[in-house]
């Protein structure tokens, strides 16, 4: 319990001497999950809008997948990923293997199904009548689905912040993809994981209590900046 | 001139037909209503006239144009269309996007859209929920919203699903007032369902009635109130007395009508033997405490069975040997010294008789 | 329609933000490794290696890799790995040298045409740590027979007996395993005969973290142990044996199989690594904190034992 209060200490220490590795590792982890989150959502967002706003065969089948793989397995992903962007994969002329942009393809992966889920979960939340008054008051298909988007932001933002989450805490895909190379891919996680290893556990807790602290952090923004539209 | 036309439109789905062979016109700056029960189809045509759903069956044309034949083209025919739903629909913004949204979809520029909105607050006297959430306003506020939502594009054709069904009294007025204001200034063609047959009266200029998917009857409100064209409009538009009866003779124009063992004199195309109803409006019916001459052809001795008073009239139910209806001022009740059960005579000309099939 | 507008606008700001302050963050002070939170276009080129654990756990690189980047004017990026999956690496050309300790791996790795200009620059002793207590009694005896006796003991009591394996295909292992076989025992038998064997599955330093944890033996060369004396209670009781010889050596990924290799890059590491002066500064390396030096360099030819370098393997510049 005394390594809990140290390791509390040790944080609030790192934070305001503003320790520079910590800060660079802090702003990494944030610039990574938020750019994986960014371009999954760009792909999400409208593909979630057209499944869920067209009726195909197949599509309850198709849903079920997406929900199946919220529960994919980080290691997995980053196995799966490292196979296609290894030198030797599909992928390999584009060198990307143990880059942060290698994390950043393992993250969005990861949350892909996510996104999409809580996207057509959001929409389906919003009444039908809403597309009704959309398209009668003259809207083209197009800006009617976003404007159901829009009605539907609470949710969908709610989308964006699980993504996040899920992205900023993973470590699987980040070890394997990234390697946890000090200055160019190390991130919170598997920074933590390194000192937890290496026995620094009071360390490693600093950095685990920063990490929450940052994602509070975000929610609130993020939550502040939807209450203002 | 014909704004809107419809051939043969049928609309099915899951097995069940929901409309067949809806054919019908609506001429420019016409009025039209479409009465009939819950769930004969009215919500669904309107849809379909909207251009929300694809018809299973039939054309739908306007302005001589066919919809069917492009999305393009349906895009901007419905751009020239507004509909205001049943259930007052508001996004989830202020009052303000709520109203401009049909111009902001439709590129306008931001001057344009305020002027236009500020005016439509006006009109529809909302002045002052410019900034308030949509979401949180009354039903009646909102459907005034949804009104000037749908009038701020100045369509051609206004759609109308019931708009004041669920509303208080107040809202209602205020919303028929802004409704009849409009469709005067701005000659907009307007197709208005409702079950509400006195608002159909009030406010239309042609009547179809629309009963489990089909259209009964199209005509005038006088048309439709007087003359119903078969047994289920006239018992939805409320005629009081239909009675069933056979034709047992024929001379010219004039039948004699064979009803409960009595007979009834009428006018009518029909000929000996057919089956039919014999509709009389409780307005024609005269009652008179002796057998007088005139020039009624139907007299009838009854029994007073029911008496009820509505403001200054008096509806009377005569047994004499069927059911009839008639009606009187309180003033003539009184002056007969009327009351139940009392030996009266009920008379109405040939010529008041309507018969149907 | 200009409301999205807004929230991109609004995000892409953010990111930019957060890509240029995180920028202009200093390097950080202790080790002088330049770093960069998100570097887009990197001005520098990149030169990958992967390195067996034992040598990243005494933190050899973290002293090395600075004086490196600058000479060269590289970035070079360490991934941490056994033996086992830094090789496989290489064979996927994911990296530009490989630094390892198992020489037959790396004989087949050479053979099969991946890695080329292999040098040895380093070398140290496995010892074989366990509990003061010494519970199997295998303090001073041969390698060979320590592993027969505790094979023994673990199988009669494994409570008390407990022996903790890399488990990972590393050097280390592939060390233990050699072991194992020179003590006449089969190592699926081993690895089947009972809870006091444990994989552990992990690298150098977090396995002494785990057999000190547990009370249990370990074979661990004695670099990492002493660098991770300070949170052990365990102590070295079998340090003497020829087998104990651990060489390190680096490869340069090989050009004409892998297309992506850096092979003059990789070259100049190697011959710094050999060079007279990183064979000086990693023959003291530790002698400040620890007492006396982690690693003895090969230069000078002072591994005299079989299985040392030839002079040609330790000393000559690669081209």
């Amino acid at each position: 319990m005394s390594e809990l209060w140290e390791a509390f200490l040790q944080a609030i220490q790192l934070i305001v001497t503003l320790n520079s590795e910590v800060v660079e590792i802090a702003l990494r982890s944030l610039a990574i999950s938020a750019t994986a989150v960014v371009l999954a959502s760009l792909v999400c967002i409208p593909a979630g809008g057209l499944i869920h706003f067209r009726n195909f065969q197949g599509k309850r089948v198709l849903i079920n997948i997406i929900q199946t793989f919220y529960s994919l397995p980080t290691v997995c992903i980053g196995l799966f990923v490292f196979i296609f962007i290894s030198r030797a994969g599909p992928l390999g002329e584009l060198g990307l293997m143990f880059t942060p942009a290698a994390v950043v393809i393992g993250q969005m992966v990861l949350i892909t199904p996510i996104l999409m889920g809580l996207t057509i979960s959001a929409l389906s939340g919003v009444d039908k009548a809403i597309k009704d008054s959309a398209l009668s008051s003259g809207a083209t298909e197009f800006q009617a689905i976003w404007t159901i988007i829009k009605e539907a932001r609470f949710a969908v933002v709610a989308a964006f912040i699980m993504g996040f989450g899920r992205a900023i805490s993973e470590v699987g895909a980040a070890i394997i993809l990234g390697g946890n190379i000090r200055g160019y891919t190390r991130v919170l996680t598997t920074a933590i994981s390194l000192e937890t290893q290496k026995g620094e556990l009071v360390l490693a807790l600093a950095l685990g209590i920063i990490l929450i602290a940052l994602a509070l952090i975000i929610n609130v923004i993020v939550n502040l900046a939807l209450q203002r539209y | 001139m014909t704004l809107l036309k419809t051939a043969q439109l049928g609309y099915g789905a899951d097995c069940k037909t929901f409309l067949r062979n809806i054919t019908f016109e609506v001429e420019r700056a016409e009025v039209f209503a479409l009465i009939g029960p819950t769930g004969a189809g009215k919500t669904t045509l309107l849809r379909l006239l909207n251009l929300l759903d694809t018809p299973t069956s039939g054309k739908i044309y306007f302005n001589g144009q066919d919809t069917a034949k492009s999305t393009q083209l349906r895009l901007h025919i419905r751009r020239r269309m507004a509909m205001v739903f049943q259930k007052p629909v508001v996004f989830n913004s202020s009052v303000y996007e709520n109203i401009a949204y049909p111009l902001k979809v439709r590129g306008c520029g931001r001057k344009e859209i305020q002027t236009r909105v500020e005016e439509m607050l006006q009109i529809t006297d909302l002045k002052g929920y410019e900034k308030r959430r949509a979401r949180t306003l009354s039903g009646g506020e909102a459907q005034r919203v949804a009104l000037a939502r749908a009038m701020i594009a100045r369509p051609e054709l206004l759609l109308l699903d019931e708009p004041t069904a669920n509303l208080d009294p107040v809202s209602v007025s205020k919303i028929e007032e802004v409704l009849a204001n409009t469709i005067r200034e701005q000659k907009t063609t307007v197709i208005m369902a409702t079950h509400d047959m006195s608002q159909g009266q009030r406010l239309a200029d042609m009547i179809g009635v629309l009963m489990n998917g089909e259209i009964l009857q199209i005509g005038s409100p006088s048309e439709i109130f007087c003359s119903p064209s078969n047994k289920e409009v006239a018992e939805f538009v409320g005629v009081e007395n239909i009675l069933s009866g056979i034709i047992s003779q024929k001379d010219g124009a004039l039948v004699t009508i064979n009803v409960d063992g009595a007979t009834i004199e009428a006018i009518s195309e029909f000929a000996v033997g057919d089956k039919i109803y014999v509709i009389i409006r409780p307005e024609d019916i005269t009652f008179t405490l002796a057998k007088e001459t005139s020039s009624a052809r139907n007299v009838f001795q009854g029994e007073i069975a029911r008496m009820t008073t509505v403001g200054q009239l008096v509806r009377i139910e005569a047994d004499c040997g069927f059911l009839l209806l008639g009606v009187v001022t309180k003033r003539s009740a009184e002056e007969l010294n009327l009351n139940l059960g009392k030996k009266i005579y009920a008379s109405f000309k040939a010529t008041a008789v309507h018969v149907i099939k | 329609m200009r409301k999205i507008n807004y929230y991109l606008l609004t995000i892409l700001v953010l990111l930019s933000l957060l890509i240029s302050f995180a920028g202009c963050v200093p390097a950080s002070k202790d080790e002088g490794v330049s770093t960069t939170a998100f570097p887009v276009v990197t001005a520098k080129e990149r030169f990958k290696i992967a390195t067996t654990t034992s040598l990243y756990d005494t933190g050899l690189w973290y002293y090395l890799e600075p004086m490196f980047e600058k000479k060269y004017n590289v970035e070079m990026d360490i991934v941490y790995a056994g033996t086992g999956i830094a090789l496989e690496y290489g064979r996927r050309g994911d990296v530009h040298a490989v630094v390892v300790h198992d020489r037959a791996a790396e004989d087949k790795f050479i053979a099969d045409g991946y890695g080329i200009n292999r040098r040895y620059f380093a070398y140290n002793f496995f010892i074989i740590a366990g509990p003061p207590s010494d519970p199997a009694g295998i303090k001073d005896m041969s390698p060979e027979d320590a592993f027969k006796k505790l094979a023994e003991e673990g199988k009669k009591n494994p409570d008390k007996v407990k022996f903790v394996s890399r488990g990972d295909n590393s050097g280390t292992h592939s060390k233990e395993k050699l072991i194992w076989s020179k003590a006449g025992l089969k190592y699926e038998d081993v690895q089947r005969s009972g809870p006091w064997y444990i994989e552990a599955g992990k690298g150098m330093g977090p396995c002494l973290l785990m057999a000190n944890e547990q009370g249990s033996y370990i074979l661990a060369d004695i670099s990492t142990f002493l660098a991770y004396k300070g949170k052990l209670d365990l102590v070295p009781l079998v340090e003497k044996g020829e087998i104990f010889l651990n060489v390190y050596a680096a490869m340069a990924i090989n050009p004409d199989k892998i297309s992506t290799a850096k092979l003059q890059m990789a070259n100049n590491f190697i011959n710094w690594l050999i060079s007279d002066e990183i064979q000086k500064i990693i023959g003291t390396y530790g002698v400040a904190e620890y007492g006396r030096s982690l690693f003895y360099p090969t230069a000078g030819g002072g591994c005299k034992l079989p299985g040392c370098p030839t002079v040609d393997e330790y000393s000559k510049p690669v081209q």
